[in-house]
């Protein structure tokens, strides 16, 4: 792969995950958010909304063989409904834009999270910057 | 919390490699910007920052303390990492409401948030929405 064969459209990555409490444990121990749990209405406890996004660029992550030192510009999210611990979600990235100003390569990525019942539960739009000279990370690095 | 210019609940963190150690492993990003020193010193950060999704986690907290549930399930947020945060660094969310549109029984939140570090600098500044059910907080 070469970033500047990657076109706008294509799919870049495409990962399904379980929430489950160990995963989200971990999160919201890395975060320090010590707010305690949000519950829905059925009482279930929910997903931190940044868990969700965050596991959106888990996978863009490791397809792309973001190198070191890349940078992320810009972040949005949509978030169209909670997730809770223990749901399964499947993400998908796709390329929105690629391209090089200066001494980088901007990298433009649209993430949608299902979950399992294939309702829209976020998205997002990521923009980050490769140093232009670099290609992806060697496998295993 | 739905009146023009009140101010949402401040979060304040210090930032520890410890925790980005953490977080790199809960995410998956191990970008050596973040994990590896020596990588680190050789750019132009000079050690190593914390992940810009580990400093958002926080405009997050703040959003779900002000706005409970109604963040996750109808939020949106629209930020620019504007500069990093180094281990060791005290973070703070600052955060008011800019405008509150109500129609069809749905009041439509929009706040100004930001991250602001220990030296002043701004880590973090954006936009944040969340849509309420009226008459609720």
């Amino acid at each position: 792969m070469e970033y500047g064969e990657l076109e706008a459209g294509q799919i870049v990555s495409r990962h399904s995950y379980c929430l489950d409490p160990t995963l989200v444990s971990d999160y919201v121990d890395a975060v320090q958010d010590d707010s305690g749990p949000l519950l829905d209405a059925g009482g279930l406890e929910l997903v931190p909304a940044m868990a969700v996004a965050a596991l959106s660029m888990r996978g863009v992550v490791e397809d792309l063989r973001i190198p070191g030192g890349t940078l992320h510009a810009g972040q949005e999210f949509e978030f169209s409904g909670a997730v809770a611990v223990g749901d399964s979600v499947d993400c998908v990235a796709t390329l929105a834009q690629n391209s090089v100003r200066g001494d980088w390569r901007f990298l433009v990525v649209d993430c949608k999270v299902f979950r399992e019942n294939d309702a829209e539960v976020m998205k997002g739009k990521s923009t980050i910057m490769i140093p232009a000279g670099l290609g992806p990370r060697e496998v295993g690095q | 919390m739905t009146q023009k210019g009140d101010p949402l609940p401040t979060i304040e963190k210090v930032v520890t490699q410890d925790q980005i150690e953490k977080y790199a492993h809960a995410s998956g990003d191990f970008n050596p910007i973040h994990v590896d020193h020596e990588f680190a010193e050789s750019t132009q950060f000079g050690g190593t920052i914390a992940h810009g999704m580990m400093v958002a986690a926080t405009i997050s907290e703040m959003m779900a303390a002000a706005f409970g549930r109604n963040w996750p399930e109808s939020g949106s947020m629209k930020i620019r990492f504007r500069s990093p945060v180094k281990p060791g660094q005290r973070i703070t969310t600052q955060g008011s409401v800019r405008r509150v549109d109500a129609a069809d029984g749905i009041s439509r939140i929009s706040c100004t948030v930001s991250v602001v570090k220990d030296d002043g600098e701004t880590a973090i500044a954006g936009q944040a929405e969340v849509r309420l059910p009226a008459g609720s907080k």
